[in-house]
């Protein structure tokens, strides 16, 4: 090898030159695949209907997060037939796009939540978060019940709104400062829900306990708006918008 | 670098990390900050007092090595 | 063992370091192995989750992931590379020993801190990156230090080669770096609140977490753990690597295609169509040199096949490189679109994993620990050659049980998904896959038990081992420097 002018006993023999090399190779992938996705226009194109989650949404999907749901559910239907006829539309990148962080999720030891939304009624969902084997016998889910007896904490809802907005998420001035109002009358039976349903349309009011929001409201309210926000009845929905 | 010249530098480091630790405990907004900034001052604390410890281990080390083989000449 | 004269003066290896760090493996392996156990119970009888919120599943999950990735793997990296980098460059390690003592407690206090964040319900929700940001950066601070330590300590070295174990080792710290700073790109809700938002969302973070996740994979369990590969084999079998050049080809095309293989896990998703094939071409091209590496590695044996009978600590080493070779061959089969419409979400992934997790990386740091120990604490021998053997066998038998009742179970449900009935409906709901799989994943689980009474017997015999005298060599004289560090 040495007789051919190159040899990678050169390499082996400078430290600075292995660790160069090294961080160039380990370099190229990632940057052909990542840096695209950012710049090309196509790859989220945007769909009619999709909006950033109401206060009491992105609230429930903090604890979708926190109690890893996304460790047993996917939210991500693929383009395949079964998958399409079991869970509905395929997921589109827009519908996605106000995630973060993303929770298409990898496993199914439950069934997709993509467009869990609508599918149940708000009771059914509190009696199986609370028990899922009084609604589904064979089910192997833990129950939730500890949502219900928790009460929401959404003081810094407002903050938490605006640092979305700093990640891409564009909220605007008077949702930031609604926020805390919009959160408890998406969970307050008989609140003016006027205003929020303006700027949170589809919003899914939820029943609450009659006194305090508790976690569980937050979940139920986030799960029931999974999938909906596209009408895809609407020839227009997926043609690319300005 | 000899072991002395590390020892100063990496337990003098802990002054800081614990002060860091007092700071993020004392202001935290959730449990979660507030243990890590405890942890990180009992962190601190132990590191340090251990790092002291090892210095006069080694030094006592050398010293008894040294006798020995003065004991040997 | 631990002077090696060197032209006049001789070395004195930190060997401290690297003994805390087999100790903490050890006893992380025990941790992780025994939560993956009560969590493929909980699956199985759901009852098991108590009810409480930090005993469910979903929190317990990133415990033993990271238990077995970052406590048990990454304390046999530290432990192991921090060793081969000093004998192969024939110094010690650079640094003092204060600071590669700082990085070994700093990690602990890493991996304590995080598994206390999961079951208190703070996550990122990023599998295999889990922790928060303000845990994120003390990590951060960890690798800073530790990629100065090795690459100081190369620097310094007093042989003119690099030699190939450092290679992989530096390729895994280098990019397990760039992959931690890319993946974990968050804004924090408040400076004093462990709340964060990633800077990502959607597409764009799905493509970044699994650019991230197969890579954790990719650097952190394969280029890390063939560096040990590299050195142990070839040090227990008492022969030279098989092939120089082969070395070169495995190192370089390893590196180069795994980083491309991230997309394979988000096939038919909304994931652009161009990043799939690419991800998916790339993966079916990592077997070529993944293979080069197994084969590199066993045949490192030739002419010394007869040690295997004798020497059970290397039937580890070469059963994992059997197991690697199994798993590469399996990852690329799963990352062609076809096969992945039919595993994904499924068990076999999971058993894919473990058939890797187990097979590769548990098994060749058991042999690392079975060399290791009798060198470190200066013993003749492990305390009981028998015993290792029924480790071997024990923990074999448990990863059969595992890998192949997750194929049938992964298999089955995929089937079963797709699956039509004669009117042109979809034969079966969800919940009934479940009941189906339900006496596999029992299977699974006495696998695991088989898996985690193998770990047991390994801490019985390495407690005997360095509660035992010491060997006579050790006793002499010019031991007594080394034994005062």
């Amino acid at each position: 090898m040495a007789s051919r002018g190159f040899s990678h006993a050169t390499i082996e023999r400078n430290a600075f030159l292995l660790i160069i090399l090294a961080i160039l190779t380990i370099s190229i992938g990632g940057l052909v695949q990542i840096v695209p996705l950012f710049t090309i226009e196509t790859t989220v194109e945007h769909v009619k209907g999709v909006r950033p989650y109401s206060p009491l949404e992105q609230a429930g999907r903090d604890i979708y997060v926190r109690e890893g749901c996304y460790l047993c559910h996917s939210q991500m239907i693929r383009s395949l037939r079964d998958e399409v006829e079991r869970y509905g539309h395929y997921s589109l990148a827009a519908e996605s796009m106000y995630d973060h962080p993303f929770q298409w999720g990898s496993k199914r030891t439950g069934p997709d939540l993509a467009r869990v939304g609508g599918k149940y009624s708000n009771d059914w969902h509190y009696g199986h978060l609370i028990h899922p084997q009084s609604l589904v016998p064979e089910s192997i889910m833990p129950s939730y019940r500890f949502l219900a007896e928790t009460p929401l904490k959404y003081d810094n809802i407002a903050e938490k709104l605006k640092t979305l907005r700093i990640v891409g998420v564009p909220y605007t001035d008077e949702e930031v400062a609604q926020a805390k109002a919009d959160l408890e009358a998406q969970a307050t039976p008989g609140a003016d829900t006027d205003a929020l349903m303006k700027r949170y349309p589809k919003a899914n009011l939820v029943p609450g306990n009659g006194h305090e929001v508790t976690e569980l409201d937050a979940l139920v309210a986030y799960l029931q708006v999974l999938g909906t926000m596209v009408d895809f009845t609407d020839p227009s929905a997926e043609n690319p918008q300005q | 670098m000899d072991n002395q010249t590390a020892n100063s530098i990496v337990g003098f480091m802990m002054v800081p990390l614990g002060l860091l630790g007092l700071l993020l405990a004392a202001r935290a907004v959730d449990v979660e900050i507030e243990i890590f900034g405890y942890g990180l001052v009992i962190f601190a604390f132990l590191f340090g007092f251990s790092t002291i410890k090892r210095v006069y281990d080694y030094r006592d080390a050398a010293r008894a090595i040294a006798h020995k083989e003065a004991g040997h000449g | 063992m631990a002077n090696v004269t060197t032209g006049s003066a001789p070395v004195t290896y930190n060997e401290e370091v690297v003994r805390k760090f087999i100790i903490a493996a050890i006893f992380w392996a025990v941790v992780a192995f025994a939560v993956g156990c009560y969590l493929a119970a909980e699956l199985t009888w759901p009852e098991l989750n108590l009810g409480y919120s930090f005993t469910n599943f979903g929190r317990l999950r990133p415990v033993h992931t990271s238990g077995a990735i970052f406590a048990f793997g990454g304390s046999m990296l530290f432990g192991t590379s921090m060793y081969v980098v000093q004998r192969t460059c024939q110094v010690r390690l650079w640094g003092g020993s204060a600071l590669a003592n700082f990085i070994f407690w700093a990690f602990q206090f890493f991996i304590v801190m995080a598994a206390l964040s999961y079951v208190l319900g703070f996550t990122e929700g990023r599998e295999y990156a889990e922790p928060e940001w303000h845990l994120d950066l003390w990590l951060t601070m960890i690798w800073v230090l530790y990629a100065i330590v090795y690459i100081g300590t190369i620097i310094m070295r007093k042989e003119p080669h690099i030699y190939v174990a450092n290679w992989f080792y530096l390729a895994f710290i280098l990019t397990v770096a760039v992959l931690h700073l890319g993946n974990n790109m968050a804004v924090p809700v408040s400076f004093f609140g462990a709340k964060s938002y990633s800077l990502f969302s959607g597409t764009q973070d799905a493509m970044v977490q699994w650019w991230y996740g197969h890579n954790a994979v990719g650097f952190f369990l394969t280029a890390g753990f063939l560096g040990m590969m590299y050195y142990f084999i070839p040090k227990a079998a008492n022969r030279p690597v098989y092939s120089y050049r082969l070395s070169i080809f495995h190192f370089w095309s390893l590196i180069f295609l795994y980083i491309w293989a991230g997309p394979h896990h988000l096939h038919y998703t909304a994931l652009p169509d161009w990043t799939q094939i690419l991800g998916m071409t790339f993966s079916v091209m990592l077997w070529m040199p993944s293979w080069g590496g197994m084969i590199n590695g066993l045949m490192t044996l030739s002419g010394a096949w007869d040690k295997l009978r004798t020497d059970p600590g290397l039937r580890f080493s070469v059963t994992a490189v059997g197991f690697y070779g199994m798993s590469t061959f399996e990852g690329p089969v799963m990352a062609i679109r076809d096969v992945n419409a039919l595993s994904h979400y499924t068990n076999w992934t999971i058993g894919h994993v473990h058939s890797g997790a187990l097979g590769w990386v548990a098994f060749i740091s058991f042999g690392a620990i079975y060399y290791l120990i009798p060198v470190l604490w200066k013993r003749d021998a492990m305390y009981s050659v028998k015993l290792i053997s029924w480790h071997y066998w024990t923990a074999t038998l448990g990863i059969v049980f595992y890998i192949t009742s997750m194929w049938v179970a992964g298999i089955m449900e995929g089937l079963m998904w797709r699956a039509y009935d004669a009117q042109g409906f979809l034969q079966y709901s969800f919940v009934e896959s479940v009941v189906a799989v339900h006496p596999f994943l029992m299977i699974r689980l006495f696998g695991g038990l088989f898996f985690l009474l193998g770990a047991l017997i390994m801490v019985y015999n390495a407690y005997k081992t360095i509660r035992g005298p010491r060997s006579a060599a050790s006793m002499l004289p010019n031991a007594a420097l080394a034994a005062g560090e």
